[in-house]
């Protein structure tokens, strides 16, 4: 893919970027081919969004607390292993 | 990345409770305890997939903290050390272990036609359920779906996945933690990112 002002992307490659697009590590003018491209492909727009709630829900699904009760009985074994050090 | 002030900060506090650790001080395991037990649990059961395997996990890596914290060099951050000790022992749990049979990550990747544009249903390459109601989108079926497919991912891309998108690490650190490349790590992340999109698609699908 050649970058330049000019530069046209296909879907697939637009669908390559998503990552480094989302992170914000694209060069100014690949940002640009990027987003012309999103203004005439509705389905790439439907990817971008999606894409990007599927990482919210991947956080959101899997911020999981510790239940107190083990770190409970984690905590007194290693006060035992402390101890016999 | 640079890292932040609050970054060095938290480093410099971490060799503070590992040293503490090693002149047997309580205290400093309370505060290790408060800082990462959490995190550890999280990371195992997410690569583990499992609360037993993930209690083994979180139990072995405080052990080599307590008994094993000589082996802390201070060349790599305390959270980094901890980070890849919990993923070297969660993969290892899987290791040996007979489970469902993995996805195939490639029937989940988009399809493209030869000039390189999307191949497919038009009203399902049109389907954006990212607006749909949050309780729709977090429903406990829509989270069943999520967690078998992360469950069914090959062992290396379900710990990338954990390692960013749960527990918010950069591209560099996960790389640092898994001894892999950048490339490789945003790679798996984008597979896995992108299977994971495909399924939960196929559930709310066209009309959603």
């Amino acid at each position: 893919m050649a970058d330049g002002p000019t530069t046209r992307l296909t879907c697939q490659d637009v669908i390559g970027l998503l990552v480094d697009y989302l992170e914000a590590t694209l060069t100014e003018e690949t940002v640009s081919a990027f987003e012309r491209h999103l203004e005439i492909c509705p389905p790439c727009v439907a990817y971008l969004r999606t894409y990007r709630k599927t990482q919210e829900l991947t956080g959101a699904a899997g911020r999981i607390e510790m239940p107190e009760e083990l770190k409970t009985r984690l905590y007194e074994l290693l006060l035992k292993q402390l101890d016999q050090r | 990345m640079n890292p932040t002030d609050a970054d060095v900060a938290e480093r410099l506090q971490d060799v503070e409770l590992i040293d503490r650790l090693r002149a047997g001080e309580v205290a400093a395991l309370d505060s290790l305890m408060a800082r990462y037990s959490s995190r550890v649990y999280r990371l195992a059961r997410g690569i583990t997939r499992s609360d037993a395997d993930a209690e083994e996990v979180v139990q072995d890596v405080f052990f080599t903290l307590v008994r094993k914290h000589d082996t802390f060099e201070g060349r790599a951050a305390v959270g980094s050390w901890i980070y890849r000790i919990t993923t070297n022992t969660a993969l290892n749990k899987r290791r040996g272990k007979r489970f469902e049979a993995e996805i195939g990550l490639e029937e989940l990747l988009p399809a493209f036609k030869a000039d390189g544009h999307r191949a497919g249903d038009p009203s399902f390459l049109l389907a954006d359920w990212s607006q749909s109601p949050e309780q729709d989108l977090l429903s406990t079926e829509s989270r069943r779906l999520l967690s078998e497919t992360i469950d069914a991912l090959p062992d290396h891309y379900r710990a990338v996945l954990v390692l960013r998108d749960v527990e918010g690490l950069s591209n560099e650190e996960v790389a640092e933690v898994l001894g892999e490349t950048i490339a490789s790590v945003k790679s798996k992340l984008h597979r896995a990112r992108m299977a994971l999109r495909e399924r939960l698609t196929r559930h709310f699908g066209p009309n959603c």
